[in-house]
């Protein structure tokens, strides 16, 4: 019965992350994979995609010190970060590095520093809350 | 850096088929060997649980530099090879440069872009590409695979998807263009940009084609010299690209017209033109004025057009996956044909020029292939057997026009390859899984050809089935099978007992546009010819054109050579002599046969109407064919490329960045 109410509670918590937009249907691409030769692929990938990511925010704000800024290079780090991010499904991240992108492309300082801000700011939040869930799922 | 060898598991069945969990025919080949490199970890990670999930047998590295030195070590390692196209120790055109230069292998680039809103774009054209995908999967992205859908960069790109990008990845020779994140969908269908056939071509009287010959440099794919000039697409001959259409004496808008083969100097004269008049007023007439090419109708162009077109929507639709298709005849053993869903426009290299009865397939990738049932020249490269041809084209030999516009459709993917190297390291006709051995068994050439009955267009052809199998038996029970994927119900009757496959084309894939999908693989087929010795000097995007010449007129030729009499036992005559050509998947070729002209004059009355080029079904084939024909994959030309509006090339696939 415990076990029951907390599948349940791992779907609802699943659920909303869906619902509120912070994942897409490509995690539900990564939840297909998994199976018994690969039980914890969802795990492992998120995982990979967070200690990778945390690289790469540090590179973005050491790129972000230093002036003038070169959107290239800051160009560069957010394709790189869309392309892990739409790879497990980070909707909101990877938004916000295209709003990044847009920044740099307009060659826009404060609108790239505002909008790494909440580039940072979902890669947190997602990353809390994707913990939370496999605590409970795994 | 990090190389991961993983082994999936290889599983062949008996039946060849790979039965997934429903208990349904899976397919798409299992134990297909796959490197794939991307320097993100997270992606690599992801493309790496894909692609065991589909079964094929995994190796990665975050390195190109790894990758090259694995590939270079023993190029038929691979059948295919994805990789990304950002990665900071070389630039994944570059990879696939070398990559193609040196070893023929296609290329799928993955770059991260999300481009989910292709599917919204034109009905027209989505409906081709997935006809088949979309059964699996409604919101698939034919990643322009294969197949060339002239779709308007601009609309679908944003960031990676920069149609230039796309362009510079078909010119490298890219066999499909991928966005990230890669669908396990898509993943299933690349391999149909392995196809490779071998085709023999069929001893023509036609003075032109036969004379050119000597330029081989992109390899013929004929293993004897390429007799059929005019399939051999690929040739640099400026002479053949003005075509059949001088040779055939009687044509008729009633006959088979010789087809018009689309050669690479001949598509790059059409794509200068259409780029010189842009593409929105680029009308039949002014192109053909610019082109300036005797013996060249409008009729040729316009289909010529609209197929390109095609091509180009679909490459713009793609996204950032380059898949590179390498590989070892062995690569054959498990491949199975799987249903092509309208993904991969192939163009089967068939598409030169004229060949009556020549049902080149074309492979498309996916959804293509499903839908026009036809396999794409899937042969079965072997190292001494018979090359099973499949030839997808379908061609409206008796006009059964709707059989050709399914083709249009499925436009092989021409794999750049050239001819002379033996691996085809694409999916060796893609029999299913039958083995390698089974080929070679014979070294006889006892090639199974789909009947190429001139008469009978429709003829579909069972990649898998038709190819794989030398024995009669075999081919039947591929046949049988193959229907199956290839939602060819129909064609599955026309199999006869004698294990000739014939090439039809499902009813339900008549969109042209089934170049949908947008990665356009320029699956480096290395056809061998039958002593062709290819010098790949070129380019490797020369290659890619070559293959296309070789493919196609391979892919003619041998179905010249067996169109003659539907014998079931397959062209034991004709092919046998192209024991060892096997194509991989090559763009349609001009599939505008004997019937060319009928369609055409159906396209050419709706091109007539206002240049509105819609992949109509039937029309559109022809002119997808020829387009498929022309398309080959360039090499670098800036004068080619499209402005990164479109795409070009259909058999490069490289859509868009």
């Amino acid at each position: 019965m415990e076990q029951n109410h907390t599948k349940r509670q791992i779907k609802v918590t699943r659920n909303s992350l869906f619902e509120q937009g912070y994942l897409d249907e490509q995690f539900t691409q990564l939840e297909d994979l998994q199976d018994d030769a690969n039980p914890n692929f969802v795990e492992e990938i998120v995982t990979s995609f967070f200690s990778d990511s945390t690289r790469l925010i540090r590179n973005v704000e050491t790129a972000l010190e230093n002036y003038p800024l070169d959107f290239c290079k800051l160009d560069d780090y957010m394709h790189q970060f869309m392309g892990s991010s739409s790879s497990i499904g980070a909707k909101k991240v990877r938004n916000e590095c295209t709003q990044f992108q847009e920044y740099c492309k307009a060659r826009n300082d404060d609108g790239c520093i505002r909008a790494f801000q909440r580039v940072k700011q979902e890669h947190a939040t997602l990353k809390r809350k994707l913990e939370a869930y496999f605590q409970v799922s795994l | 850096m990090t190389v991961e060898e993983i082994r999936g598991s290889v599983g062949y069945n008996n039946n060849n088929y790979n039965y997934n969990n429903n208990n349904e025919i899976d397919r798409f080949p299992i134990g297909m060997r796959v490197l794939a490199v991307d320097d993100d970890p997270t992606c690599l990670k992801l493309l790496d649980g894909l692609l065991r999930k589909c079964q094929y047998q995994v190796t990665t590295t975050n390195q190109a530099r790894t990758a090259l030195n694995m590939l270079r070590e023993n190029r038929n390692r691979f059948d295919l090879v994805i990789s990304d196209v950002h990665m900071p120790d070389m630039d994944g055109f570059k990879l696939l440069e070398l990559v193609g230069l040196e070893m023929d292998l296609p290329v799928i680039k993955a770059v991260p872009k999300r481009i989910l809103d292709l599917m919204n774009v034109e009905g027209l054209t989505r409906e081709n590409v997935a006809s088949h995908l979309q059964e699996q999967d409604p919101t698939i992205m034919m990643d322009g695979e294969f197949g060339y859908d002239p779709y308007s960069f601009g609309s679908l790109l944003s960031g990676n998807s920069d149609p230039k990008l796309v362009m510079k990845g078909i010119t490298h020779g890219a066999c499909d263009y991928l966005v990230k994140p890669v669908r396990l969908e898509e993943l299933r269908n690349i391999w149909q940009h392995v196809i490779r056939k071998k085709v023999e071509p069929k001893p023509q009287s036609r003075s032109n084609n036969n004379q050119e010959k000597p330029n081989n440099e992109g390899g013929q794919e004929a293993g004897s010299g390429d007799p059929n000039g005019k399939f051999n697409r690929k040739r640099k001959d400026e002479d053949e690209d003005v075509e059949d259409n001088g040779d055939e004496a009687d044509d008729s808008s009633t006959q088979k017209k010789p087809r018009v083969v689309w050669s690479i100097d001949l598509h790059r004269k059409f794509v200068a033109a259409v780029n010189q008049l842009g593409i929105e007023k680029a009308v039949p007439k002014r192109i053909l004025d610019l082109m300036n090419v005797e013996g060249l109708t409008r009729e040729n162009v316009a289909s010529h057009l609209q197929k390109y077109r095609l091509y180009l929507k679909r490459i713009s639709q793609q996204a950032n996956m380059v898949v590179a298709f390498g590989g070892s005849k062995d690569a054959s053993s498990y491949m199975r044909m799987s249903s092509l869903d309208g993904l991969g426009d192939f163009r089967s290299l068939s598409g030169s020029g004229r060949l009556p009865n020549a049902q080149i397939s074309s492979y498309s990738h996916s959804g293509m292939l499903g839908r026009l049932n036809s396999a794409t020249g899937m042969t079965l490269h072997s190292l001494t057997g018979p090359s099973l041809i499949q030839p997808t084209h379908t061609q409206n030999l008796t006009g059964s026009v709707s059989s050709v516009s399914s083709l249009n459709k499925f436009q092989p993917v021409v794999l750049p390859t050239p001819p002379n190297h033996q691996p085809a390291n694409l999916f060796q006709g893609i029999p299913t899984s039958f083995d390698l051995g089974q080929l070679q068994q014979s070294n006889k050439p006892n090639i199974q050809l789909p009947d190429f009955n001139p008469v009978d267009e429709s003829r579909i052809f069972n990649g898998s089935s038709t190819f794989s199998t030398l024995g009669s038996q075999s081919s039947l029970n591929l046949a049988s099978s193959s229907s199956t994927f290839l939602d060819a119900p129909n064609f599955h009757d026309q199999l006869p007992p004698n294990g000739s496959l014939k090439y039809g084309y499902p009813a339900s894939s008549n969109t042209v546009t089934g170049f949908g999908s947008n990665i356009t693989s320029t699956a480096s087929v290395p056809l061998e010819g039958q002593g062709q010795s290819q010098s790949r000097s070129q380019r490797h995007g020369q290659h890619g054109k070559q293959s296309y010449g070789q493919y196609s007129s391979n892919a003619f030729s041998t179905l010249g050579a067996a169109a003659p009499p539907p014998n079931g036992g397959g062209l034991g005559g004709p092919m046998s002599q192209s024991n060892d050509q096997i194509c991989g998947v090559y763009n349609t070729s001009n599939w505008n046969g004997p019937n060319g002209k009928t369609n055409r004059s159906s396209t050419e009355l709706k091109m007539e109407s206002g240049e509105n080029y819609l992949p109509s079904g039937t029309n559109g084939y022809d002119s997808l064919d020829d387009l498929m024909n022309g398309m080959v994959k360039r090499e670098q030309d800036p004068t080619i490329m499209m402005d990164g509006e479109f795409g070009y090339d259909p058999y490069s696939f490289g859509s868009c960045i």
